[in-house]
C-alpha cells in the first residue's frame, strides 16, 4: 500500500506517523514495571533503577526507528537498559550500596509474600551473586525472556547462559543454606540435594 | 583449526559439563523467590514522572511533526 495514491499524502502519513507514536509509547509504558524491576535487580538499589529506567526511556524514544515492530520490545530495552547500566551505573551502583545498603534492607515490599522462603533474605543472597549470573538469573527465572533472547541481549552463546543460570542456582542455595534436611523435607542433605550431572542442565 | 571448529569444540566456559544441578525441589523454591523479588517491584505503583516524560517526548514531536506539515502546505 502506497499512502502516494490517497489524495492529501502528507495527512495520512502524518496519521500515521502519530499512530506508530503512539503504539509505541503504550509499548513503553506498558514495559516500565518490568525495566523498573531488571534495573532494581542490576543495580540493588530502587533509586538508581528509577534513574536508570528514565534514561533507557529517553534512549529508547531517541531510537524509536532503530526498533523493529513485531520483535520483542522488552528485549529490546532490556539490551538498552543493560548497556547503560554497564557504562554509567556500576559504579555509582556500588558506591549507594556502599553508603546505604542495598535496597533488600530498605524497600518496603508491596502485596502479598506467599514465598517461604523471606524476601529480604533472599535479595540479600540475589545481590551477592556476580553480576553476570545475576543479570540471567533474572532474565531467564523472572522477567518471561527466553534463553535466547537472553543470549542475545547479553552478546553470549545460549550455553553460557545455561551455564550461568545454573551457577547462580548453586550459589543461591548456598548461600541461602536450602537444600537441608530442615528446609526441603527428609532424607535430604546438603550434598545429596546436588547431582553432578552432564552437560545439559536441567532447565526450568 | 577454523574459527568454527574451535567454537565447536570449546565449550562457552570452561566448566561447562561439569556443573553441579540441583536438586529440582530446591531449583522450584529458588524460582519461587526469584518470582517473588521481580513481581513484588513489577507490581509497585510506577512513579508518575516516567508517565509525565513520555507525554512531553510525544508533545514534543506531535509539536515537531505539525511545524513541517504547516511547512509544507
Amino acid at each position: 500500500m502506497s499512502p502516494s495514491d490517497i489524495a492529501p499524502a502528507n495527512q495520512t502519513e502524518a496519521l500515521a506517523r502519530e499512530r506508530r507514536t503512539e503504539d509505541f509509547k503504550d509499548g513503553l509504558i506498558r514495559e516500565i514495571p518490568n525495566l523498573r524491576a531488571f534495573a532494581a535487580s542490576l543495580s540493588g538499589s530502587m533509586q538508581l533503577a528509577d534513574d536508570l529506567v528514565q534514561d533507557t526511556l529517553l534512549k529508547a524514544w531517541g531510537n524509536s526507528d532503530k526498533f523493529e515492530p513485531g520483535t520483542s520490545l522488552r528485549a529490546w530495552l532490556f539490551t538498552i537498559l543493560r548497556n547503560t547500566y554497564y557504562s554509567l551505573y556500576r559504579k555509582r551502583g556500588r558506591e549507594v550500596q556502599d553508603s546505604e545498603g542495598t535496597y533488600a534492607e530498605r524497600m518496603a515490599t508491596h502485596g502479598n509474600q506467599e514465598s517461604h522462603l523471606d524476601l529480604a533474605d533472599f535479595r540479600k543472597a540475589l545481590a551477592k551473586l556476580p553480576e553476570e549470573q545475576r543479570e540471567v538469573l533474572i532474565m531467564v527465572g523472572a522477567t518471561g525472556l527466553s534463553y535466547e533472547e537472553a543470549a542475545e541481549i547479553c552478546g553470549v552463546a545460549i550455553g553460557t547462559i545455561k551455564s550461568r543460570v545454573n551457577r547462580a542456582r548453586t550459589k543461591l542455595a548456598e548461600l541461602l543454606s536450602i537444600g537441608s534436611v530442615d528446609d526441603l523435607g527428609p532424607g535430604r542433605t546438603s550434598a545429596a540435594a546436588m547431582q553432578r550431572v552432564g552437560s545439559e542442565p536441567v532447565g526450568s | 583449526m577454523s574459527r568454527l571448529d574451535a567454537a565447536m569444540t570449546e565449550p562457552d566456559d570452561p566448566d561447562e559439563g561439569f556443573e553441579l544441578v540441583l536438586d529440582p525441589k530446591v531449583q522450584e523454591s529458588i524460582g519461587r523467590s526469584l518470582k517473588a523479588h521481580y513481581d513484588d517491584i513489577v507490581n509497585a505503583p510506577v512513579p508518575d514522572k516516567f508517565l509525565v516524560l513520555l507525554a512531553q517526548l510525544e508533545a514534543t514531536e506531535q509539536r515537531a511533526a505539525g511545524v513541517s506539515r504547516d511547512e509544507s502546505q
